[in-house]
């Protein structure tokens, strides 16, 4: 603490040996102590974030290295908060189910107040949003991503070796895109299938992270375009989910009580059993080989009246 | 000696006690995420702290006697020490991921105040962090969202147009008391004035909200809705699937208690709270799946089924 306080006060590079006459808790230490205590107060401080700089004052003397922060490298930027975003602000403490990431948002909150911010929860009592980590391998991929470290790990019993570039939360689970240096190429990787923690193969910030578009890398996940359209009998009311990707249309041997509707789909996902958890609301009249398939899966279903 | 996590708080706590005056200990460890004891602890560090030379006017000065009297804190002599360090990487990001996570319920005001707040936030970290994680929750449309908070501001009684898990459509008429998410789902918790009990609504699945003008009355507080909300339902069961290994995604997309691999698949542990579920999950996996015990738990999916056989003519 008092060595950052010393740093920052500092208006140019400070020298060793001047900062183990003045900084309080230095001056008693034995040489080899000293020295030892000295570095690892600074690794320290500059693995908290605090820029510590090495330099020297004197151009024609490089080599009396010395130390020092910079004010405005080291202090928050002055920022001002309108009362919707304080509002906002007020509730992020409480979103985190994750011991360790709750407390990092809180302490980034306590910065913020001690700058003079006042997040104000009170008034935003009806939204009550929360962010859960429970994949095992979620810290160690966090942590690499945030210091662009490349890691290796088994990926449902795969070794991959991979340069984390970001993480995204979609559907209640964690997702890391990164450079798979096997495979030469990005991949999204789920992080609930990196089968134990992340090891670290090489030093934080040994690669670029590219300008990635997440966007178009999940959509790549997402269910392919439709590619087929099928004339289906619907129930009326019933279905919307498929009445969503359809529209009304004419078609024969259309049952007693129901509607004709024409709904796209993708081949490539399940769409049979999507029709068949819809039960009786939902029969297909064409094409013939999903009528097929999805009358197969019914009677298996059909058959196990106990 | 002191940890580099009680640094860290500390440059953070000097600036904070300054623009604070007399702040009350108890508020002010909990700003902090601490407890009082914690708390103290750094005050005891903070005296020893100062500008370099330890001659007593450098050093900063807090009143212990007043904070052990009254319990509240007066911080003085440390004027050179009034901004909070700059975010580290981890706090940056863990804020902006519970912003996007709170931006995926709002819906108006509230959620332009997100996208303005998330802006500054990120100029104020300053560019050099990796993109920040994206947050997607299935939540609805915005505009249901806005109308939802705006009742529950306004202790009003609304009616949803809603398809439920069974995928059938109702028009419950409901007392909302707030919007959460769970497992990547946004929901409206609200206490449903038709069943006179309370219940949570997937906001993806509520197609129209009609305000009633009626008072939505009080009921209690909801109860939670953590992991695990669903045992505490007591008309829940346990069913247990065996499943081929092609189902397997099951594990991914619905809440299991327990899974178990077995000779030729596997075999899952579910709750269920609303048979109109299993019977259209059940549907739906088809001949994934193996056996369902108990066996009476499949009997709605098959009557459903053989109902759904007697529209395609025979053969």
């Amino acid at each position: 603490m008092n060595l950052a306080i010393c740093l920052l006060m500092a208006r140019r590079f400070i020298e060793k040996t001047q900062i183990r006459q003045v900084v309080e808790g230095y001056h008693d230490l034995s040489d080899a102590a000293f020295e030892r205590t000295f570095e690892r107060d600074k690794d320290e401080l500059r693995a908290m974030g605090v820029p510590v700089e090495t330099g020297s004052n004197n151009p024609l003397f490089p080599d009396e290295v010395g130390y020092r922060i910079r004010r405005k490298d080291f202090e928050l930027p002055a920022i001002e908060f309108t009362p919707s975003e304080t509002a906002a602000l007020g509730l992020a403490a409480t979103v985190w189910e994750s011991a360790t990431q709750a407390e990092q948002a809180v302490s980034a909150l306590a910065k913020l107040r001690a700058a003079g911010v006042d997040p104000d929860p009170g008034r935003l009592g009806a939204l009550a949003p929360s962010i859960g980590a429970r994949e095992p391998a979620f810290a160690s991929i966090w942590a690499a991503t945030l210091e662009r470290a490349p890691v290796r790990f088994g990926y449902r019993g795969t070794p991959r070796r991979v340069e984390p570039w970001a993480m995204t939360y979609r559907r209640g689970a964690w997702y890391l895109l990164g450079q798979d240096r096997d495979r030469q190429a990005p991949r999204m990787f789920k992080v609930a299938r990196v089968d134990a923690a992340a090891e670290r193969i090489g030093k934080p910030g040994s690669y670029r992270v590219p300008d990635v578009d997440l966007e178009a890398a999940w959509r790549s996940l997402e269910p392919r375009q439709p590619d087929s359209e099928a004339v289906l009998a619907l129930r009326p009311g019933r279905a919307p989910d498929l009445r969503r990707r359809g529209r009304p249309v004419a078609a024969d041997g259309v049952p007693a009580g129901y509607e004709a509707w024409a709904v796209s789909y993708s081949r490539a996902a399940d769409v049979v059993g999507e029709i068949c958890a819809h039960g009786a609301d939902v029969v297909v009249l064409s094409p013939q080989r999903l009528r097929r398939a999805v009358v197969t899966e019914l009677s298996a279903t059909a058959g196990r009246a106990s | 000696m002191t940890s580099a996590e009680q640094v860290n708080r500390l440059l953070a706590l000097v600036p904070y006690l300054q623009s604070h005056p007399d702040a009350e200990l108890g508020d002010t460890a909990a700003v902090f995420g601490v407890a009082p004891a914690q708390l103290l602890d750094d005050l005891n560090v903070l005296w020893y702290c100062g500008l370099p030379g330890g001659m007593p006017g450098d050093l900063i000065e807090i009143d212990m006697d007043t904070v052990a009297e009254s319990g509240r804190i007066r911080l003085t002599n440390a004027e050179y020490l009034s901004r909070p360090m700059r975010f580290t990487p981890d706090e940056a990001m863990s804020l902006v991921v519970a912003l996007r996570a709170v931006r995926e319920l709002a819906g108006g005001h509230l959620a332009e105040g997100i996208d303005s707040a998330l802006a500054k936030l990120e100029r104020a970290s300053g560019a050099a962090a990796a993109p920040g994680p994206q947050v997607r929750v299935v939540s609805g449309s915005e505009e249901i969202r806005e109308q939802l908070a705006d009742a529950i501001d306004a202790a009003e009684a609304v009616d949803l147009d809603y398809t439920g898990a069974g995928l059938a459509p109702s028009t419950p008429r409901v007392a909302p008391v707030r919007l959460i998410t769970r497992d990547g789902f946004g929901y409206l918790q609200a206490w449903s004035l038709d069943r006179a009990a309370w219940r949570t609504y997937r906001l993806d699945r509520v197609d129209a909200v009609r305000r009633t003008g009626e008072p939505a009355g009080d009921h209690g507080e909801p109860p939670e809705f953590g992991p695990g909300w669903l045992e505490q339902r007591p008309d829940a069961a346990e069913v247990t699937l065996r499943l081929k290994p092609s189902a397997a995604w099951i594990t991914e997309y619905h809440p299991i208690r327990a899974v178990r691999q077995v000779r030729g698949g596997i075999e899952v542990d579910l709750l269920v709270a609303d048979p109109a579920w299993l019977r259209s999950l059940l549907l739906r996996l088809g001949r994934d799946v193996v056996s369902v015990d108990p066996p009476e738990a499949a009997a709605g999916a098959a009557e459903s089924a053989a109902e759904a056989l007697a529209a395609y003519p025979a053969g």
